[in-house]
């Protein structure tokens, strides 16, 4: 928890050293990320079987909120974490979309269990499955498992925490990868 | 499921086979009876009995296994559809048990022999795949008729508007069905046909 704390970029060295150790200088979008990332909130939204480790891991035992990231909103414009959790049919793949670009920037999603990462077991002869939700789009932590665990959601949860951090709070992830199994 | 061999009383009973139903022999007396000539072929014992009817006799055999205060199959628990391209055919097998009957603690015990179970099967040309409806006799055959149609574009006549159930309705063609293309993509996201089939 070290890095979360309120260190910030380094700064105010030729400073008096009294006032070093009562004032901290830092930018004002450092702050704006730390609280980003510390208050995800998650839309409640479940395809699948993956969305009972979802709700399994912000129930009490796993304790999401331990992470800030335990407010699940019942609406997208509420919300600036998708957690896509469970199997993407193309029946369902407009809808998603739609709420993706319902939810305010800065925003970021969570591909959460083997369907959504790239089709898993429908990845051969699911006709109605699309294969990976960068599909539709724009993917930032890729969470593999059929379903993946409670502590497997929550380590992906503290990853993209670390990836806020480090690139800044704008929407990220790689564009929809249209092309990504063309090649394949 | 393969037909059943000649059965002449000499030969050892086939394993799959196995003892005559009760059920189903007593569906299958009724129908003799009842409507003469309704049942095409059946088989009368094994892991899945069946008999099946002809399409324009499907709903008289239904009303009848249905009304019969014996058997009361009052429960349409499961329609589904085969699709056979090496005959041209197309299948449907409603499965039928009955609640009234069910005889609750011999059940638990030996489900498959005791459960009251008949399973009808009709056969419909592939080119022209229509069966009448059997929506008002079993209101919880609508969604099971939904599906095959989804699946297999069995046609099922008589009954209100026939939409698909599960995929899109702009969806093409039905998947289950042994001919059915992949399309390269749906609205933009791609499709990825099998490999190796």
């Amino acid at each position: 928890m070290s890095r979360d704390t309120a260190d910030g970029p380094s700064g105010g060295a030729g400073l008096d050293p009294e006032l070093q150790q009562s004032v901290i200088l830092t930018k004002v979008e450092w702050v704006k990320d730390w609280g980003r990332r510390h208050a995800l909130w998650p839309m409640a939204f479940g395809l699948a079987c993956c969305a009972m480790e979802m709700m399994a891991t912000a129930a009490t035992k796993y304790d999401l909120d331990r992470f800030g990231a335990g407010v699940f909103r019942a609406s997208p414009r509420q919300s600036d974490l998708m957690i896509v959790a469970g199997t993407l049919s193309h029946k369902m793949a407009p809808r998603l979309r739609r709420l993706y670009e319902q939810m305010p920037d800065p925003k970021y999603v969570i591909a959460m269990g083997a369907c959504v990462v790239g089709g898993g077991p429908y990845s051969r002869f699911g006709y109605h499955v699309v294969q990976g939700v960068d599909l539709i789009v724009p993917v930032d932590v890729y969470l593999p498992g059929c379903p993946p665990r409670p502590e497997a959601l929550i380590d992906a949860i503290r990853k993209l925490q670390f990836r806020i951090e480090e690139r800044g709070g704008a929407t990220l992830g790689a564009p929809a990868a249209a092309g990504r199994r063309a090649s394949a | 499921m393969s037909e059943p061999k000649d059965k002449t009383p000499p030969a050892p009973p086939r394993p799959d086979v196995g003892e005559p139903d009760p059920v189903t022999a007593r569906a299958l007396a009724l129908l003799e009876r009842r409507a003469p000539g309704a049942v095409l072929a059946h088989e009368p014992g094994g892991r899945h009995p069946w008999l099946r009817v002809g399409a324009d006799r499907l709903r008289e055999a239904a009303r009848l296994l249905r009304d019969d205060p014996d058997l009361a199959l009052d429960c349409c628990h499961l329609i589904s559809g085969v699709d056979w391209p090496e005959t041209g055919e197309m299948e449907v097998l409603y499965h039928l048990v009955s609640y009234a009957r069910r005889p609750d603690a011999a059940y638990r015990r030996r489900p498959l022999k005791n459960d009251p179970f008949v399973c009808l099967r009709v056969r419909v040309p592939r080119d022209a795949p229509e069966v009448p409806t059997v929506m008002d006799l079993w209101t919880g055959a609508d969604w099971h008729e939904r599906e095959t149609y989804d699946l297999l574009g069995i046609r099922f006549t008589g009954r209100k508007e026939l939409h698909r159930i599960l995929l899109p309705e702009d969806w093409p063609g039905h998947p289950l069905r042994k001919d059915w293309e992949y399309p390269a993509d749906y609205h933009g996201v791609p499709i990825i046909p099998p490999e190796g089939l």
